[in-house]
């Protein structure tokens, strides 16, 4: 009996909740007329929430530039579905994000195009990178770059956007366009197009060469010993990455490497196919990043 | 009766919407059941329940094309596909609710300024240390404190009766006494060294009253202005405790020294700029100089400034960014006194130099420091400037140690007071009794 009761009021409750059919002003109505002191009130079924996503990568949404340290959320590998896309990553010590300047050529609000110098204050390790990371002041702002060999406090290093006719003496440690060097320097911190900031040869050690300069663009070798061949107003630094000594370093136990954040491989045994073994295989051909006028068009 | 009651519902779910799965149903079962009234929310009703979360999609942008008038949904008061979403104008409230009150962007402000004025205040710490807070002051440090301050203790009558037994049981008294714990924190014990220190010198007005003309006070806001080169600059902040003087204190230095200053050249800090780390403002008044009393106060001189090192947890100061700090207040004080006695305008020689002292403290080490203002000419590098005398780190004892420091069995340091130095107190002395005496 009890239960017949409560299903028929069930059924009856559910007999409002047919969503799509009806338009929005019938439903108002509904909801206006039919509201007694006791039915229950049904709504269309509506998304209340505006945004479902986690907030995981809401600490690298900042935009103003700040150097105190920002903190970090460790992702283990997952990707947005929660799954693994990447194995052996997790754990590991709490790190604090220090958002390095990559792009070496920025001036001051008020003092465009001008070479300018800034003092190294400090020079530090970064749990981020392999790479030592200085702090450099400069006019009225601080910020961090990835450090040169030898670099040392106080030092003062020169930024410059100008090429001129002779290729300039470049101390380590200063930047300039790849143009305004002469071939053969040992650079990092390479600039594939203009203004973007650096993205290769940042690791600990690293160092590409300036092979040859050939009409408005530039030859250099990467530390892998592929060539590349970019514009010569691309910015760059002088001299090797910091830390020079990082590849020789020994992890002693499996611990440290938890320490880094690394998790043990698979131990599964797979039968290994084409790709491994040594291979001894002809350069790549260079990569071009500079779109030269196409031959074509007369 | 669930079962059932759930089996006979699921024969007859063809009938009912797609997703209302089994739970959402023994939901709405037990609400109806209980008689109890409370809107349910459910969450998109119109897709499967679990899936994969995609990255959430940036809205379209909206393009407003001038002349062009959007065509809304808005008339029609539903949702019809292809026509824009209507945008309502801001609702403002009629009546002013302080509690929601949204300041408008800095440029529509009153007070707004094209020029920016650097503006140091109490948790500024300066890249270029006391360097910078020279520059920014336009004055010439001399180390070690003028001598005839420190001769001012040597006679006897200027001196505490027991003075290095009463000042051994001020320290003891704050380092270890003055808590139930084991043994009290920095910024409690540091205030409690002062305030017995200052207790100590206050007695021996019986024999100087005019210690007597002072007063102590703390939280006070003090603003001044000036200009350096072609930038503004502004002192702003509570910065510490301040010993106010019905009298001003007599100039440290004659005329023919500050005279010698003109030659002396400032250190510059090139390539840092001085105006690193100062805070940048565009909304400001200008001419803005407030002691933090008004024009009236009884005591209306800056006599020592007391600074607290571990005051403040978050804005913990290098020692020489602290040395900055004390340099940039003492300063300030001098400065308001001078365009309240002699106008805003800038004077290149001050007929009576104005001279303020500055006292810093962590607990255990002390920071000196006597500024003496030449001048208020301070927009170029030339010319007169101020005099600073500067004794930096001297530690009052060198340790305070509720247990003995033990290393391999033998004991290095012993519990309690060691290495306590008078010469220290004597110099602390010399400043509250310059003045008085």
């Amino acid at each position: 009996m009890m239960a017949l009761s409560c299903l028929t009021r069930a059924l009856r409750s559910l007999t409002f909740s047919q969503p799509a059919l009806l338009s929005s002003q019938a439903i108002a109505q509904t909801r206006l007329g039919t509201r007694g002191p006791r039915t229950v009130e049904q709504r269309r079924g509506l998304l209340t929430t505006a945004c479902l996503e986690q907030n995981r990568t809401l600490w690298k949404q900042r935009e103003k530039y700040t150097t105190n340290p920002i903190g970090m959320k460790k992702t283990g590998g997952r990707d947005h579905s929660g799954r693994i896309r990447t194995h052996g990553i997790g754990g590991g010590h709490k790190q604090k994000y220090r958002w390095i300047d990559f792009q070496r050529l920025r001036y001051e609000p008020n003092k465009e195009a001008q070479p300018f110098e800034e003092k190294v204050v400090e020079v530090r390790y970064d749990p981020c990178r392999s790479a030592d990371i200085a702090m450099v002041a400069g006019g009225s702002r601080k910020r961090w770059i990835i450090a040169t060999e030898n670099m040392q406090v106080g030092d003062v290093i020169k930024t410059s956007g100008v090429i001129g006719n002779m290729a300039v003496s470049a101390n380590e440690g200063d930047a300039y366009p790849l143009g305004a060097l002469p071939v053969g320097t040992l650079v990092n911190n390479l600039e594939i197009q203009p203004g973007k900031g650096s993205e290769y040869i940042r690791a600990a050690g690293t160092s590409g060469i300036l092979l040859r300069k050939v009409n408005g663009t530039v030859i250099l070798q990467l530390p892998s010993k592929q060539q590349v061949q970019v514009l010569e107003t691309c910015m760059v630094t002088v001299g090797r990455v910091s830390n020079i000594d990082h590849n020789k370093r020994i992890i002693g136990k499996a611990g440290r490497n938890r320490w880094l954040g690394i998790r043990p491989s698979s131990g599964l045994w797979q039968r290994k196919g084409g790709w491994a073994g040594r291979k001894i295989k002809p350069l790549p051909p260079m990569k071009v990043y500079v779109n030269l006028p196409s031959i074509s068009a007369k | 009766m669930f079962p059932e009651a759930a089996q006979c519902l699921k024969t007859a779910a063809p009938f009912f919407p797609k997703t209302a799965s089994l739970k959402d149903l023994r939901r709405l079962c037990s609400h109806g059941g209980a008689g109890h009234v409370q809107a349910s929310r459910h969450f998109g009703v119109s897709r499967p329940l679990t899936a994969k979360v995609l990255p959430p999609h940036k809205p379209r942008e909206r393009v407003e094309i001038p002349g062009l008038e959007m065509v809304t949904y808005g008339e029609r008061m539903h949702f019809v596909p292809g026509l824009s979403k209507p945008v309502n104008p801001r609702w403002e409230r009629d009546y002013k609710d302080p509690r929601y009150y949204k300041a408008p962007p800095a440029h529509e402000m009153a007070l707004f300024k094209e020029k920016p004025c650097f503006v140091y205040n109490q948790r500024t710490s300066a890249l270029g240390g006391l360097r910078q807070a020279l520059w920014l002051t336009k004055t010439k440090l001399i180390p070690g404190l003028p001598p005839q301050l420190l001769s001012l203790t040597e006679s006897p009558a200027n001196q505490i009766p027991d003075q290095d037994e009463r000042v051994q049981n001020a320290i003891k008294h704050a380092r270890f006494w003055d808590t139930t714990e084991e043994r009290p924190g920095k910024e409690k014990y540091s205030n409690t060294l002062l305030f017995n220190l200052l207790h100590l010198c206050a007695t021996l007005q019986s024999r100087h009253p005019a210690i007597g003309r002072r007063i102590l006070s703390e939280k006070y806001s003090l603003a001044a202005t000036w200009k350096r080169g072609e930038d503004l600059f502004q002192i702003r902040g509570q910065n510490g405790f301040l010993h106010n003087c019905m009298d001003p204190l007599p100039e440290v230095s004659g005329k023919e020294e500050v005279g010698y200053t003109a030659e002396h050249v400032l250190e510059t800090l090139y390539p840092v700029s001085p105006t690193i780390d100062l805070q940048q403002v565009h909304v400001y008044k200008e001419q803005l100089n407030c002691t933090g009393f008004r024009g009236d106060y009884p005591y209306p001189h800056a006599h020592t400034l007391y600074f607290l090192d571990g005051a403040d947890a978050r804005y913990k100061l290098q020692p020489e960014q602290f040395r900055a700090k004390m340099l940039m207040f003492a300063f300030g004080n001098a400065l308001v006194r001078a365009h309240t006695i002699y106008g805003t305008q800038p004077q290149p020689v001050l007929d009576r130099p104005i001279t303020v002292q500055a006292i810093g403290t962590n607990g255990r080490i002390f920071q000196f420091l006597v500024l003496q203002l030449n001048t208020t000419d301070l927009s170029g590098d030339d010319g007169i400037k101020n005099q600073v005398w500067l004794d930096e780190n001297v530690e009052l004892y060198d340790f305070a140690k509720v247990r003995p420091l033990i290393k391999k069995k033998q004991v290095k340091v012993p519990a309690g007071l060691t290495g306590y130095k008078p010469e220290v107190f004597s110099k602390f002395l010399a400043l509250y009794l310059h003045g008085a005496v």
